[in-house]
C-alpha cells in the first residue's frame, strides 16, 4: 500500500474520534508550545537586552554585590550599601581607572513638573558628574551645581511635555524632603528599551547613607560604583586591579555578607550574564517540555492500543482481503504519526501566539526561533514513530481468524 | 486427472490435509481431507457444527496453513509462502463473503467494495469505476454512497459479494452467506452466486441448509474433520468448466483423486 492511501485512511480514522484525537495530542501539544513559547520570549528579552547593550560599547564597568536566590535560578542584587568612601578613594587610584561615581539610591516618592506629577516609577540615584563621562547626552550636559539633577530619556519621556534641559522639577523624597532641581541634561537610556527612567543628583547634596566601617568610622557608602577608563582597551587590566582590591583590602569585603559576593562587571559580563541565566532556564523548560513529551506519547501509545484492540475485526477483514502486516504497521504508525506532528503543530502555534502575546505585553521584540519550529516538528514525527510502534505491531500481529471471529 | 477425456484445471487442490489445535488434548479440526475444484465448479460444504467447515475454508483461503498435507491455490503451494505471499493470494486470486458479512462500518458500499484495491496500490480513478461496475452487477447501482449501517441485510451481502470480486479472483469462499439472511433474501443472494457460477467464478460454499447446498453441482459432507461424502447433483451444466475430481477415500497419500 502507498503512503498517500495509508494517510487517506489514517487521516479519517482519525476525523471520525474528532474529541478522542484532540485529548490525546495535548500532551505533545503543552510540550511543545511550552518550549517554543519560551524560546520566543527569551528570544525577545535577549534581543530587547543584548541587541541595545551591545550597540554602544562604553569603557565602564559596575561595581556590585551580587547573591544566589534562594528559589530558582539566576542572579540577584543586592542592595546594601558597603563601598564606603575609602573603597571610592581606593579604586581612584588604580592606575586604569579614570573615575569612580558612586551609585547610592535614593527613594523618590514624587516627581513634579508644574502641574504634572509622576510617583514612584523613577529611580533616583545620588552620583557624581563622573559618571557621565562616556554617557551621550541627548541635550544639555552633566549637572555642577548641587541643585542641578540629569535624567534619562525614560524619564523625560514619562511627562506629557517630555521633560528637557533647563526645566525644574521638585522632587518629594520617602522620608518626607523635597527638594526643588534644576535639569542640566538628558542622557541616552544605557540599556536600550528596557532602561528604567532614571534621575541623577549630585551626591554630595542628596546621599546621606553612612555605614560603621570595621575601624569604628562612620563614613558614606554606596550600593555600587560605576568605575569608568579611559579607552576600551583598559577595561579588562583595570577590571583585573579592581577585583583584586575589592576582595583584599577594601571595606566592601568586610561589611558585605558571608554568601554575598562582589561583582566587577563590564557591560560584555552583563550580557554574558543575561545569556548565562537564559541558558539556565532553557535547560529547566527543557526538562518540563521533555517530561510533558513523555506523558504525550505515552497518550498517544494508549490511545492507540485501545484504538488497535477497538478495530482488531477492521484489521481480520483487511488482511482478508489482502492486506499484509505491513500495511497494518504502516496503517497505525501513519495514524500515531499524525497525531504527532497534529500535536507539534498546535504546539508550535500555540507556542507562537502565547510567546508572541507575552513580548507584546512586555514591549519586547518578537523573536522567531525558526531552529526550535524545526526540531519540534521533528520530535512531533519522532514521538509519533516512538508511541506507534508497539501499537502497530500488535495490530500487525492480529490473526485474522481469530479476529474475523471476535464480536 | 480428467472428466469424459478433456484435461481441466484445479482451482484448489487439497492433499491429505490436516489442521490440529494443540489444547490440553489435540483437536483434529480437519482430519485429512483430499479434494480438488476445478476452475468455474460450484461446491457446497455440509456438516454437522464443529466438522471443521470453517477451519477448511479457511485452509483453502490462506488465512491458515495446514498442519500436515498440501494445499495448492491457482497452482501455489500454500504452505509454502511467506506471510507476505500469502495476503497476496488472498487479494489477487480469492474473495470472501462472510456470514456476518465483516464490511468496514466507516466506509461507503464503494470504498468497501474496492477495499482490496487499496492493497494493491490501484490507481484510484479506476477504483470508483470498478465499485460503480461491481455494485451495479449485483444490483446496487444505487447505493454506492450507503455506509453498511444505511443498508439492509441482504444488501450488506451483495456489498460483501461485490467486494469478493474486486480483484477478479479465481476462487470465492463463501462461509454460510445466508445464515444471517431470511430465505427470501437468502434465495436472492444464492441467485447472485449462481450467475457468478455462470460467469465462470470458482465458488466454494459453506452452508447448513439443503436448500441452499442445492444451488452448488456438488456437496461435500463432513463429520468430525472426515470428508464422509460427496453428492453430485444432477449433470454438470458445462462440461469444460465442470467439477473435476473429489474422493473420500481416508487416509490417502495421492495428491489428486479422480472421480470413482
Ligand atoms: N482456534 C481454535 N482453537 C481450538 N479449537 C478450534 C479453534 N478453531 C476451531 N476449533 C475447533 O475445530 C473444530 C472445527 O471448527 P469449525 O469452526 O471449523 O467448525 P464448523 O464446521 O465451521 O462449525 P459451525 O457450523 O458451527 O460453524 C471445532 O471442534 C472447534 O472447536
Ligand atoms: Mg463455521
Amino acid at each position: 500500500m502507498n503512503l498517500r492511501e495509508s494517510l487517506r485512511i489514517s487521516w479519517r480514522s482519525i476525523r471520525s474520534h474528532k474529541l478522542r484525537s484532540t485529548l490525546t495530542t495535548i500532551g505533545v501539544i503543552i510540550g511543545i508550545a511550552a518550549v517554543i513559547t519560551f524560546m520566543v520570549l527569551g528570544g525577545g528579552f535577549t534581543e530587547s537586552v543584548v541587541g541595545d547593550i551591545e550597540a554602544e560599547q562604553e569603557p565602564v564597568m559596575t561595581v556590585q554585590t551580587q547573591t544566589e536566590p534562594e528559589a530558582g535560578v539566576g542572579i540577584m542584587l543586592v542592595e546594601t550599601p558597603i563601598y564606603t568612601e575609602r573603597d571610592v578613594e581606593a579604586l581612584e587610584a588604580i592606575d586604569d581607572v579614570e573615575f569612580v561615581a558612586p551609585d547610592g539610591s535614593l527613594e523618590l516618592a514624587q516627581t513634579d513638573l508644574g502641574d504634572e506629577q509622576v510617583t514612584g516609577v523613577i529611580g533616583a540615584q545620588a552620583t557624581t558628574a563622573d559618571r557621565f563621562e562616556h554617557s551621550t547626552f541627548v541635550e544639555g550636559e552633566p549637572f555642577e551645581g548641587e541643585d542641578e539633577a540629569v535624567i534619562n530619556e525614560q524619564t523625560s519621556q514619562l511627562f506629557d511635555d517630555n521633560v528637557s534641559a533647563g526645566d525644574e522639577l521638585s522632587l518629594t523624597f520617602e522620608d518626607g524632603e523635597t527638594a526643588d532641581v534644576t535639569v542640566s541634561g538628558v542622557v541616552e537610556a544605557e540599556l536600550g528599551e528596557q532602561t528604567p527612567p532614571q534621575l541623577f543628583v549630585p551626591v554630595d547634596s542628596y546621599y546621606t547613607t553612612t555605614v560603621e566601617t570595621p575601624r569604628g568610622e562612620e563614613t558614606r557608602a554606596y550600593p555600587s560604583l560605576v568605575v569608568g577608563t579611559e579607552r576600551i582597551d583598559d577595561v579588562d587590566p583595570a577590571q583585573e586591579a579592581v577585583t583584586e582590591y575589592l576582595e583584599d583590602d577594601s571595606d566592601a569585603a568586610e561589611l558585605k555578607q558571608d554568601d554575598h559576593e562582589m561583582q566587577a562587571q563590564t557591560v560584555e559580563d552583563t550580557i554574558e550574564q543575561f545569556t548565562d541565566i537564559v541558558d539556565q532556564l532553557t535547560v529547566f523548560i527543557g526538562a518540563v517540555a521533555a517530561i510533558a513529551l513523555v506523558v504525550g506519547s505515552i497518550g498517544i501509545a494508549n490511545i492507540m492500543i485501545v484504538s488497535v484492540t477497538e478495530r482488531t475485526r477492521q484489521i481480520g477483514i483487511m488482511k482478508a482481503v489482502g492486506a499484509t502486516k505491513r500495511d497494518v504497521m504502516q496503517l497505525f504508525l501513519v495514524e500515531s504519526v499524525i497525531l504527532g506532528v497534529i500535536g507539534s503543530i498546535v504546539g508550535v502555534a500555540a507556542g507562537l501566539g502565547a510567546g508572541y502575546l507575552g513580548v507584546w505585553l512586555l514591549e519586547w521584540p518578537m523573536a522567531y526561533p525558526l531552529d526550535w519550529v524545526v526540531i519540534a516538528i521533528v520530535v512531533g514525527i519522532g514521538v509519533g514513530v516512538v508511541s506507534g510502534l508497539y501499537p502497530a505491531w500488535r495490530g500487525a500481529r492480529v490473526d485474522p481468524i481469530e479476529a474475523l471471529r471476535h464480536e | 486427472m480428467t472428466l469424459n477425456g478433456e484435461p481441466t484445471t484445479a482451482a484448489v487442490t487439497a492433499a491429505n490435509v490436516r489442521r490440529t489445535y494443540r489444547l490440553a488434548e489435540p483437536v483434529h479440526a480437519v482430519d485429512g481431507i483430499s479434494l480438488s475444484l476445478g476452475d468455474g465448479s460450484f461446491t457446497a460444504v455440509m456438516g454437522p457444527s464443529g466438522s471443521g467447515k470453517s477451519t477448511l475454508m479457511n485452509l483453502i483461503g490462506c488465512l491458515d496453513t495446514p498442519t500436515a498435507g498440501r494445499v495448492t491455490v491457482s497452482g501455489e503451494a500454500i504452505g509454502a509462502l511467506s506471510d507476505a505471499e500469502r495476503a497476496r493470494l488472498r487479494g489477487t486470486e480469492i474473495g470472501f463473503v462472510f456470514q456476518t458479512f465483516n464490511l468496514m462500518p466507516r466506509l461507503t458500499a464503494a470504498e468497501n467494495v474496492t477495499l482490496p484495491l487499496v492493497f494493491h496500490d490501484a490507481v484510484e480513478a479506476s477504483r470508483h469505476e470498478r465499485a460503480e461496475q461491481l455494485l451495479e452487477r449485483v444490483g446496487l447501482g444505487d447505493r454506492l454512497e450507503h455506509t453498511p449501517s444505511e443498508l439492509s441485510g441482504g444488501q450488506r451481502q451483495r456489498v460483501a459479494i461485490a467486494r469478493a470480486l474486486a480483484n477478479d479472483p479465481t476462487l470465492v469462499l463463501a462461509d454460510e452467506p445466508t445464515g444471517n439472511l431470511d430465505t427470501e433474501t437468502g434465495a436472492e443472494v444464492m441467485d447472485l452466486f449462481a450467475e457468478l457460477n455462470r460467469a465462470g467464478t470458482t465458488i466454494l460454499l459453506v452452508s447448513h441448509e439443503r436448500q441452499v447446498a442445492e444451488y452448488a453441482d456438488h456437496i461435500v459432507h463432513l463429520v468430525d474433520g472426515y470428508l464422509e461424502e460427496i453428492e453430485h447433483l444432477g449433470a454438470p451444466r458445462d462440461v469444460a468448466v465442470g467439477h473435476q475430481a473429489l474422493t473420500a477415500t481416508q487416509p490417502s497419500d495421492e495428491e489428486v483423486q479422480t472421480d470413482p
